[in-house]
């Protein structure tokens, strides 16, 4: 048995896959791990990140699966649990073996891995989805948009597209709180990801004048538009968890 | 503008309190429908599915700013907050205002676009012609490039709903009651022709501007989002059947894309209204929008659902379950060789999950454990499946019995109880072990009888 230990970063894990192949390894008899967890009878193989042969995989990736399968995988790396890796890795490897078609890779939900694969992709692209919907940007004195955001998974990654496409002429920035990384986004330029220090947490944060105004007259519609004869505070909470609200200015 | 007529020096915030409020009652809060990147050079951009940026203390989703243009109104629709003969405060925005609020709510991400709908002010088409004014200013001076979703008005001339056309992704028209009697009690101001007209000339002009985008790629588009209308339930004597048969005929003949229904709120307390001591029909409104769904997505046909000699769907069940146990010829179905459309059928398995069956079954044989993993309910969809000619249980096919499995959750077979669980086996397995010993046995045992 052998148990290839990756940091938790996709290109490890991307590393570690191509490894796998290159010294033809029985997968059913062959884990990736993210932790130091010893295992019971296993040789332990240290896995060192190296951009080409992560290049490669990510290329074969998208050519055998398709661009939205691979972006399910990468979805998948971006959980927090810690069976991702493996979890990543069987289902591409039943996969590549059983030839499936491009946008097939999670057809068989019946295999535990390609199941749990499958489950931590959607898991993060809901989060996504809800980090879109609920994420809101304050405008500081100098007119840059600012948000804080605290996701459970790491999302930022996939956030940015969608507001860089959005506000392509906005000088906004999302600070993931959690992991201290920043996604900044010039205006007209093209959005990078920037891994802050602890020195660098945003702090002393100056609103624009008109943006207090504005919070209120949000605050405000958002009072307004609920018709009192159908309160309904439990289906609010279930659309719209808790977790998020201490982000949101409607909810401060 | 000369056409303020009051509400001229308020206060942008009180507007916005009163013209929020006059609006709240209209259903329709979609974003979706609209596939739209950005351009590079202006804020915005639509995504198909839709994003709900808020959830207010009723539940409903806020996507857009839904506001009206003003209350003020000429009409003297009995359930309308805003007819004339109601004393409310009226306000009425300027288009420079609504304009602002919605570049200043959108990029600080609190919406998703523009909802806009009007009092009738002097006459239809003055007020079609001050919207298409407002979204005109928006989407070329303020270069707003997301959703904006405005009212078609009734009786307004056609030329301007066409200009608004095309610079609005959704159009609406509401239809207000099912009936053209419930409209002549409760609208004597709305007539049926006149609100069907123009859904018919947005209808004709959705299906030429799509003749005119095969020619040419960048023509403009013309309601990309498709139209939408709203029907209120509760305040006419309609059946739940009259109502489904008209939103099935909306979606076959005039090729809308949403019908909302509206549970009834009594605002105006007139006389001809219903009183509704237990609030707004609130389950009766669910009850519709599962059928809805079930019109739309599951291949149904309303006079499946319903008929004549039972107009009103059932409260303990919903649409899909009641309809199942009344059709039991069609089941049990084999999970593993029924075609996609009876799949579709089943309580308990819905759109997602039928199609996950369907390629999950090309890869082997599905078990109920699997049908878990895949998303089926199986607490519903039990009663009506195989899995390799099996059924879960042993149930009976049998229309009471179903009912009372269904709607009473004591009665419900409980995982486990039979002995199948997702434990391994075990020797203790047997309940005889854990049977406590009498007080005879212990005799028994103590004089060495057992």
């Amino acid at each position: 048995m052998i148990v290839y230990r990756c940091e938790d970063t996709a290109e490890s894990v991307f590393t570690a896959i191509y490894q796998a192949y290159e010294e033809k390894r029985d997968h059913r008899e062959t884990y990736l791990s993210l932790t130091d967890d010893p295992m019971l009878f296993a040789e332990d193989i240290e896995v060192r990140a190296d951009p080409v042969k992560s290049r490669k995989v990510i290329n074969t990736l998208n050519r055998r699966f398709g661009g939205e399968n691979s972006l399910q995988l990468s979805m998948a790396l971006a959980s927090e649990e810690a069976d991702k890796a493996q979890a990543v890795y069987r289902t591409v490897a039943a996969g590549l073996a059983g030839n499936c078609r491009p946008g097939h890779l999670f057809d068989n939900l019946a295999d535990d891995y390609i199941h749990r694969a499958f489950a931590l992709a959607r898991g993060v692209s809901t989060e996504t989805g809800h980090q879109k919907q609920f994420l809101r940007f304050q405008e500081l004195e100098n007119k840059v948009l600012y948000s804080c955001i605290g996701p459970k998974n790491d999302v930022l990654v996939f956030l940015m597209p969608h507001f860089a496409d959005r506000l392509p002429i906005e000088n906004f920035m999302i600070y993931d709180e959690k992991r201290n990384l920043f996604g900044i986004h010039p205006a007209g330029g093209s959005w990078y990801l920037l891994r802050g220090e602890e020195a660098d947490r945003p702090s002393g944060i100056v609103y624009s004048e008109d943006e207090i105004r504005y919070q209120e007259l949000f605050r405000q519609f958002c009072h307004t538009i609920a018709i009192r004869e159908r309160k309904n505070p439990k289906l609010q909470q279930s659309m719209l968890p808790l977790r998020f609200r201490k982000y949101m200015v409607e909810f401060c | 503008m000369e056409y303020l007529i009051t509400g001229q020096e308020m206060a942008l915030e009180d507007k916005l309190q009163v013209l929020t409020d006059a609006a709240k009652y209209d259903v329709a809060c979609t974003s979706s429908g609209v596939e739209r990147k950005g351009n590079g050079k202006s804020i915005g951009n639509c995504v198909a599915a839709g994003i709900c940026h808020s959830f207010s203390g009723d539940g409903r989703c806020i996507a857009l700013l839904k506001i009206l243009l003003t209350n003020e109104c000429i009409y003297d629709c009995k359930y309308c907050r805003n007819r004339n003969s109601n004393d409310i405060p009226r306000a009425t925005f300027t288009p420079e205002e609504i304009c602002t609020l919605t570049m200043e709510f959108y990029r600080r991400n609190y919406i998703e676009g523009l909802f806009l709908s009007s009092g009738i002010i002097r006459n239809p088409t003055f007020t079609m012609e001050l919207i298409w004014r407002t979204i005109w200013l928006l989407r070329n001076k303020y270069r707003f490039n997301g959703y904006v979703h405005v009212k078609a008005i009734p009786g307004a001339a056609p030329e301007v709903i066409e200009r608004a056309g095309y610079l609005a992704d959704r159009m609406s028209v509401n239809l207000e009651l099912p009936t053209a009697e419930g409209l002549r009690t409760l609208a004597p101001n709305k007539h049926r022709k006149s609100i069907l007209t123009p859904m018919r000339q947005i209808q004709d002009g959705i299906r030429m501007n799509r003749n005119d985008l095969v020619l040419y790629r960048n023509a403009p588009k013309f309601v990309a989002g498709g139209q939408s209308t709203q029907m209120i339930i509760g305040a006419t004597p309609e059946s739940d059947y009259q109502i489904i048969n008209v939103a099935e005929g909306l979606y076959r003949k005039f090729g809308l894309k949403r019908v909302f229904y509206s549970a009834f709120v009594n605002v105006t307390e007139d006389k001809a209204l219903p009183a509704l001591p237990g609030g707004p029909p609130l389950l009766r409104e669910h009850r519709l929008y599962q059928a809805d769904w079930l019109l739309r997505f599951y291949g149904f046909r309303a006079e499946e659902l319903l008929d004549e000699r039972r107009p009103f769907f059932n409260v303990m069940l919903d649409p899909k379950e009641d309809w199942a146990v009344r059709h039991l010829e069609y089941f049990p179905v084999e999970i593993n060789r029924a075609p996609l459309e009876q799949l579709l059928r089943i309580p308990g398995v819905g759109v997602k999950s039928a199609g996950r069956i369907v390629a999950a079954r090309r890869s082997g044989n599905l078990t109920f454990q699997d049908l878990k993993k895949i998303g089926v309910v199986l607490k519903r969809a039990l009663y009506f499946i195989t899995c390799g000619g099996r059924m879960m249980y042993p149930v009976k096919l049998e229309e009471d019995y179903l009912v009372r499995q269904l709607t009473d959750s004591a009665e419900r077979v409980k995982f486990g109880s039979d002995g199948m669980s997702y434990r391994q086996l075990s020797l203790f397995d047997d309940g005889e072990f854990t049977r406590p010993v009498s007080p005879a046995e212990q005799r028994q045992a103590a004089l060495g009888q057992l």
